[in-house]
């Protein structure tokens, strides 16, 4: 399968992360659909990797792998953090920014 | 040092120094003696400067420094200096003369005002002479235009001395707006001329003039809008209302300001410009009629005042619409002449009722009276100064009087010379009457309690009082021996009409006046309605206050209203409108994260169909 | 169909499905666990990409770590007792709008653009490339990593500290 494929499949797992993000109401659910938003981002480094023949794009994607699951980790540590403080996790009680 | 520019670029400045120091130092200024002494010597010295000017550019020719003051690209747009000739140091002289007469003669006239005053007193009356002096040494309309403005700016300072009283305070304001009516005039004029011939030099101006360059049509426009600028200041119909109100300021500023040197500005400027005007006849005639209107309308309203200073006050109107009428005629340099004389024999007049004034405490001659036997001294100096206003041989009047009447028939204005001889007439008559009434006869019966304080005047007064008589007579003896060239030929008639005509006014006044032959109140019955009328000042004066309040003051309102609704009302919309847009767009700030995400989302689609967006 | 073309859309089918339904489930540990399926097919993506390390790497970190401490903030933030936390969705129209257009616009980019469809031979193991070039030309960012996870690690645990 040509390079294409693959990017045509990082896309639309994108797509349907993002509309994940956009949609949940639960912060948890939120974080998951950024997961899928980073995975579909590796599939593309790691895609553009084999066909160019350079092995950067694997490290890269080494290194994103790495920096997401800290971040999962504390998005998840925060999400803990805020249902102690607020009893909450619905999104959507989290308006403190709210201009 | 022989430069005349030099010179009188020296005299120019002595007087603004004086000006800067007293404005900037406050504590010098409100010592109030000190502040008189320093202007004084400022002054003096300025005379002197004046004087080596003259005497250094009396051989004709002319010299010039200039520095330029708004670079552009096609040579400066506006430049300063002096340009000193004859004529420009001579009325240099005068100015300076009669300024330093009239600051030594202050110290004795306002002994009672209080120092801080007397300090702000001196201050104006340094910038005004440093004004003039710009004025008079201008060699460009722009330098003209400026010293213009602040020569009336100090005309309004000074006659609104005493601030506190509200006749002085309108007194100034309406000075300085009609006047301020004609300078508009005459900047249009100056533009216009700049417009036609690009520069603003005078001596470019005279050459382009000399070649034939300067464009005729509209050029009768252009010198009849300069011509307004000089009437407003020359006080001619109908600007002429401002100078009688005028007489609100202190004695010494009238003498100074509205006999000798702001009000001669105007004519000063015709003379100087007379080879402009020779290019507009029309105009000139107009300036000539004008003049001799003028003449006889301020003579006749000298006839009916009570108060010596506005008897003086149009008498120096009247004189001033001589000097036009010579200039119209074509020979302004008859006008100039009576400039010099009238700036001398006016001042003396004007300080002499200073004097009358100070004594008798008040300024209605039929107050006054038998001051000649208490005042012997200012009585024969004031006398002086009559019988040289009225044109009598060997006083200073008298030549350049008969210069002026000759002119005008030279010019073939004959109807002009008319007028001018009657008005000589009743120059004569007006300028008895008050020497009749205030310094011949018995004093007054209702004035008993002031006796003690009518005696002559003190030194600092009486020495510029002698000084400036002294003058008056020297200039009228020597004047027809030294060759003054005409530049006419004149019937010798002129010289026995003038002369028979002041007898004629003198010897009315005395019948009336003094002898009481032939009653006053029969006199008045015979004139009757010109009496009422010039006892009314024409309505002119109504005239002008309902113009102003009904026409000026509705379109300041009108345009107060526009400031405050329309141009105020957009801003205010328009901010408004911004708070609004505010208040709204804030609920894009929900808090809520994944509303966040749109916009990046919607971002980054929008960036993808820009990029991919067929070009 | 060759064997490449047919992993490719099996994998494919699967990695898509299950993340759709990580995003549609209301349950929200069906969610989690629809999610580890989704990762671990993208492992094998990347196995079909000639990309063992990574695969492995996926996997290890992935498919077993996040799911690990998702499991757990939801056993955290849970009500043990009582009805399980379920997520309804909001906005879902505007959020299939936007996605698609997004998608729309990606995939519109990508038309006119052309791409390779032969792989290059692979010259060397990759793996021992990868460890190469990490630890000579990328040895810093690495080290840098390293950090970042301590940090990361200090960080988690001073946020889930229990109150004192």
């Amino acid at each position: 399968m040509g390079l294409g494929a693959y990017l045509t499949l990082a896309a639309a797992l994108f797509a349907i992360g993002l509309f994940g993000v956009i949609t949940r109401r639960n912060t948890i659910g939120i974080l998951l659909g950024i997961e899928l938003m980073l995975n579909a981002v590796n599939i593309n480094l790691v895609a553009f990797a084999r066909f160019n023949a350079d092995v950067v794009g694997m490290i890269f994607t080494v290194f994103t792998i790495c920096i997401t699951v800290a971040e999962v980790a504390l998005g998840l540590a925060i999400t803990i953090l805020i249902f102690r403080i607020r009893r909450t996790v619905v999104a959507d009680h989290l308006d403190l920014l709210k201009g | 040092m022989t430069d005349p520019a030099f010179l009188a670029l020296t005299a120019l400045l002595l007087p603004a120094v004086s000006f800067l120091v007293l404005a900037i130092v406050g504590p010098l200024r409100r010592h109030g003696h000190a502040a008189a002494y320093l202007s004084i010597v400022l002054s003096a010295a300025a005379l002197v400067a004046a004087v080596a000017a003259w005497r250094v550019s009396a051989a004709g020719g002319f010299s010039e420094r200039l520095w330029s003051w708004i670079p552009a690209e096609a040579g400066p747009l506006a430049v300063l200096g002096v340009l000193a000739d004859g004529d420009s140091t001579l009325m240099l002289i005068l100015v300076a003369l009669v300024s330093f007469l009239v600051q030594v003669y202050s110290l004795g006239y306002l002994s009672d005002e209080t120092l801080p005053s007397l300090g702000r007193y001196y201050t104006y009356q340094s910038l005004f002479a440093f004004s003039m002096m710009g004025l008079v040494l201008a060699p460009n309309f722009v330098q003209l235009f400026i010293c213009w403005e602040l020569v009336g700016l100090c005309s309004y300072l000074l006659i609104g001395y005493w601030y506190t009283r509200p006749e002085a305070a309108r007194a100034a304001v309406k000075a300085f707006w009609i006047t301020r009516a004609g300078d508009t005039g005459m900047l249009v004029g100056i533009v216009l001329l700049w417009y036609q011939t690009g520069t603003f030099d005078f001596l470019q101006l005279l050459q382009l003039a000399d070649a034939g360059l300067i464009p005729l049509e509209g050029l009768g426009v252009i010198t009849f809008c300069i011509y307004l600028g000089a009437a407003g200041k020359s006080a001619q119909f109908p600007f002429h209302v401002w100078l009688p109100d005028a007489m609100e300021g202190p004695t010494p500023v009238s003498a100074l300001i509205h006999a000798a040197t702001m009000v001669t500005a105007g004519v000063y400027l015709l003379t100087r410009m007379v080879w402009l005007f020779r290019l507009t006849p029309d105009v000139m005639e107009i300036v000539a009629w004008n003049g001799a209107f003028t003449a006889l309308l301020a003579a006749v309203l000298a006839c009916v005042q009570t108060d010596i200073k506005r008897v003086l006050a149009y008498s120096t109107v009247s004189q001033l619409g001589y000097m036009m009428a010579a200039i119209g005629a074509g020979f302004a340099s008859a006008g100039f002449l009576h400039l010099l004389t009238h700036g001398i024999f006016k001042a003396l007049l004007f300080l002499g009722a200073g004097a009358v004034i100070h004594a008798s405490a008040t300024n209605d001659i039929f107050q006054m009276g038998g001051l000649g036997r208490r005042m012997p001294q200012t009585t024969i100096v004031f006398v002086v100064g009559a019988l040289s206003l009225a044109g009598i041989p060997f006083f200073g009047g008298f030549f350049s009087k008969e210069e002026i009447l000759g002119a005008t028939l030279a010019g073939g204005f004959p109807g002009v010379f008319a007028i001018l001889l009657f008005a000589a007439f009743l120059t004569a008559f007006y300028m008895f009457r008050v020497i009749f009434i205030a310094f011949g006869g018995a004093p007054a019966p209702s004035h008993g309690g002031g006796e003690s304080h009518v005696h002559d005047a003190p030194p600092f007064m009486a020495v510029p009082l002698w000084i400036l008589a002294l003058l008056a007579v020297g200039v009228g003896i020597f004047l027809p021996f030294v060759r003054w060239q005409a530049e006419f030929e004149a019937p010798h008639g002129i010289t026995y009409a003038a002369i028979t005509v002041a007898v004629l006014g003198i010897a009315l006044a005395y019948l009336v006046y003094q002898r009481r032959v032939i009653s006053a109140d029969t006199l008045a019955a015979v004139l009757g309605p010109i009496r009422v009328a010039a006892q009314r000042r024409f309505w002119l004066d109504d005239l002008f206050a309902g113009i102003y309040r009904g026409i000026m003051l509705r379109f300041a309102w009108a345009v107060g209203w526009v400031d405050r609704y329309l141009v105020d009302g957009v801003l205010n919309v328009l901010s408004a409108w911004t708070l609004m847009a505010g208040d709204r767009l804030r609920r894009i700030q929900t808090g809520q994260p994944q509303d966040y995400v749109y916009g990046v989302a919607l971002g980054v689609i929008a960036l993808l169909v820009w990029m991919r967006w067929p070009r | 169909m060759t064997l490449e073309a047919i992993t490719f859309w099996a994998l494919g089918a699967v990695l898509l499905a299950s993340a759709l339904m990580v995003v549609l489930t209301k349950n929200l540990f069906h969610s989690v666990l629809y999610l580890a399926l989704s990762l671990t097919s993208t492992a094998g993506v990347f196995l079909a990409l000639d990309a063992e390390f990574l695969a492995f790497i996926q996997l290890l970190l992935y498919a077993v770590g996040v799911t690990t401490i998702a499991v757990i903030a939801i056993l955290v933030t849970e009500r043990l007792v009582g009805a399980r936390i379920t997520q309804t969705s909001r906005h879902i129209v505007t959020g299939l709008i936007v996605s698609g257009a997004l998608l729309a616009a990606v995939l519109g980019f990508l038309r006119g653009v052309p791409l390779p469809i032969e792989r290059p031979p692979l010259a060397v193991d990759v793996t021992r490339a990868i460890g190469q070039v990490l630890l000579t030309e990328f040895v810093l960012p690495f080290e840098l990593l390293a950090v970042l996870l301590l940090v990361g690690l200090l960080g988690a645990l001073y946020f889930a500290r229990p109150d004192e």
